[in-house]
């Protein structure tokens, strides 16, 4: 069956080389970049993984990131994917809950590999 | 003031004079040994005795009797405190107050300037670590980057990319390396500018101030755009020209502020056209509920369109404005004489800008004194932005027009009654009012005052 990834990302021009790599590797990849719809994308297409970014317009992902804690049922792999690198950024993720923290600029070798570990 | 001292000032003024004890009683018409006394702080001096002996020594009494000023003794106090290493003789301040003024005065001025001068560095380098143009520049260029760096590598390391796609990966770097050219020359211009004395610390924020200024706050193009039906492409035409007329614009980020800012005000100028809204602003005295329900927009939109109006052209009351969303970023801001706005940080949490969210729709009116003693006017109200969704947040944003106590009959006919006035300042940073409940953080200027 085919892995499903949502990317919650504002920059087009990011969504689509991710988007390009991972569907590479035979994943449906699906997109939101607006943060306040993002939890609507979550229910409504179900993921297995979802790729967030931190700043987002209309909601932050680390409340999307809590919100997706208060799901019923199987919560989705998360990956916070930011620019705000921070050590006070990393620790909120990590408090709240998330299987992986990367930092931007990234390389492309390391997010699809990071990426096909946490949907195996 | 510390009285105990005189005797130990006193003895100074004697040696100085190069007298004896024996002597100096003499000429002063006492005995050797109530001086004695006195030099030694065992006795107190005043009245005639003191006279006595100021004249003998040729000071002014007042030289002698005019106690040690508690406030020094403290800063002294302050000084060693804040160098334990250097290991003052703490027990002896108040002598040393006493004896040497001059120098103990030198002391804590020089104490109190390294206090402020730290805590204004303090203060720099947190407007450093969270200047929000440079968290918001960095952020940028760093999506720029990554942008960049993973679609050339892409083109580098796939090969069997069919040819529409490398065409639009090539597009993306060359989109992505204008941006990041924009961003960094924005960062460039911002710190020549911090660079340069003469033109002082300017972010994009007191840049969109700056031109403002340079403008009386109002732009007779745009105003004449409600007399008429005007489309998207003449206000862009006229916003641009504006800004090219304007010639001091070079930071991209200004210039987005600036449009952004124009943009509003044309809207605003089609909403309230110029000539019916000052017909409706002056039959109203200038009754911002009024003028909002006569053209049918927003309060916020009304206070915006008597703000930024030229009152050499207008004879209205100049009006100062600042609009602001719940985090407390002010959005809009136009001073007025006497009633200024923080650049940076928090403002006075006691504006009845803050008041009005916690009762949005709801207006406020309030008479403000500042420090200064001046009074204004203050009417505030919160609003909600753009549609509201059911289980979202609604986006408050409040606004606070200032009009100056004196313009108040001008406003006779809908004034409400204001009460006494309110005490407020600016910001606490540089606020004098030493017992406000309302202080969040010390002020770094000047001397305190209680009420």
């Amino acid at each position: 069956m085919v892995k499903r990834v949502l990317i919650v990302e504002d920059e087009p021009n990011i969504v689509e080389s991710i988007r390009f790599l991972l569907e590479r590797e035979g994943l449906d990849v699906r997109e939101q970049s607006d943060g306040a719809l993002a939890i609507e994308s979550v229910r409504s297409q179900m993921p297995d993984l979802v790729i967030l970014d931190v700043m987002l317009p209309n909601r932050s992902g680390f409340d999307i990131l809590r919100d997706l804690h208060e799901l019923p049922g199987t919560r989705p792999k998360v990956m916070v994917l930011t620019a705000k690198g921070q050590a006070r950024d990393r620790l909120t993720a990590e408090e709240i809950g998330v299987d992986m923290f990367m930092t931007k600029p990234f390389s492309n070798q390391e997010i699809v590999a990071n990426i096909l570990e946490m949907l195996a | 003031m510390r009285k105990s001292l005189s005797g130990t000032r006193i003895r100074e003024q004697r040696r100085q004079a190069r007298l004896t004890q024996k002597a100096l009683a003499e000429q002063a018409g006492i005995s050797a040994s109530y001086l004695n006394l006195i030099e030694h702080n065992r006795r107190a001096v005043a009245g005639k005795v003191l006279l006595a002996i100021a004249r003998a020594l040729d000071v002014p009494a007042s030289s002698l009797s005019d106690g040690v000023d508690s406030a020094k003794i403290s800063d002294l106090h302050e000084a060693a405190a804040h160098h334990p290493g250097i290991g003052a003789e703490v027990a002896g301040i108040e002598e040393l107050a006493g004896r040497f003024p001059g120098w103990a005065q030198m002391i804590a001025a020089l104490y109190r300037q390294t206090r402020d001068q730290e805590a204004m560095i303090t203060a720099l380098s947190d407007r450093l670590t969270h200047d929000p143009f440079l968290a918001e520049s960095l952020h940028g260029m760093l999506s720029n980057i990554t942008a960049i760096r993973s679609t050339s590598n892409i083109l580098k390391s796939i090969e069997d990319i069919e040819p529409e796609k490398q065409a639009r990966f090539h597009q993306i770097i060359h989109e992505e390396s204008h941006r990041l050219t924009d961003a960094a020359q924005s960062l460039v211009t911002y710190f020549d500018k911090k660079a340069d004395p003469k033109a002082g610390i300017a972010t994009p924020e007191e840049e969109l101030d700056g031109f403002l200024e340079r403008h009386d706050y109002s732009f007779a193009q745009l105003d004449s755009l409600g007399e008429a039906p005007a489309s998207n492409v003449e206000v862009a035409y006229l916003v641009n020209r504006i800004m090219a007329e304007d010639g001091q614009l070079e930071n991209p980020e200004t210039n987005r502020l600036v449009t952004a800012f124009l943009q509003n005000y044309a809207r605003d100028a089609l909403a309230l056209p110029h000539g019916d809204f000052i017909k409706v602003a002056r039959k109203s005295q200038y009754n911002p509920s009024v003028i909002a329900q006569n053209f049918g927009t927003s309060l916020h939109t009304a206070f915006r369109r008597l703000a930024y109006q030229d009152p050499a052209k207008t004879a209205a009351p100049p009006m100062g404005l600042i609009i602001a969303n719940a985090a407390g970023r002010a959005l809009f801001r136009r001073p007025v004489a006497d009633f200024t706005f923080p650049r940076h940080g928090n403002a006075c949490p006691l504006w009845p800008l803050y008041q009005a969210f916690a009762s949005p729709q709801i207006p406020v009116a309030a008479l403000l004194e500042l420090p200064g003693k001046h009074k204004f006017i203050g009417l505030a109200i919160a609003e909600a932005q753009g549609q509201p969704r059911f289980g979202q947040p609604a986006k408050l944003n409040a606004a606070m027009l200032i009009i100056h106590y004196e313009q108040r009959a001008l406003l006779t006919k809908w004034l409400p009654d204001l009460g006494a006035a309110q005490p407020v300042g600016i910001t606490c940073r540089i606020c004098p009012r030493s017992n406000c409940t309302a202080r969040t953080e010390p002020q770094i200027l000047g001397d305190e005052v209680s009420e």
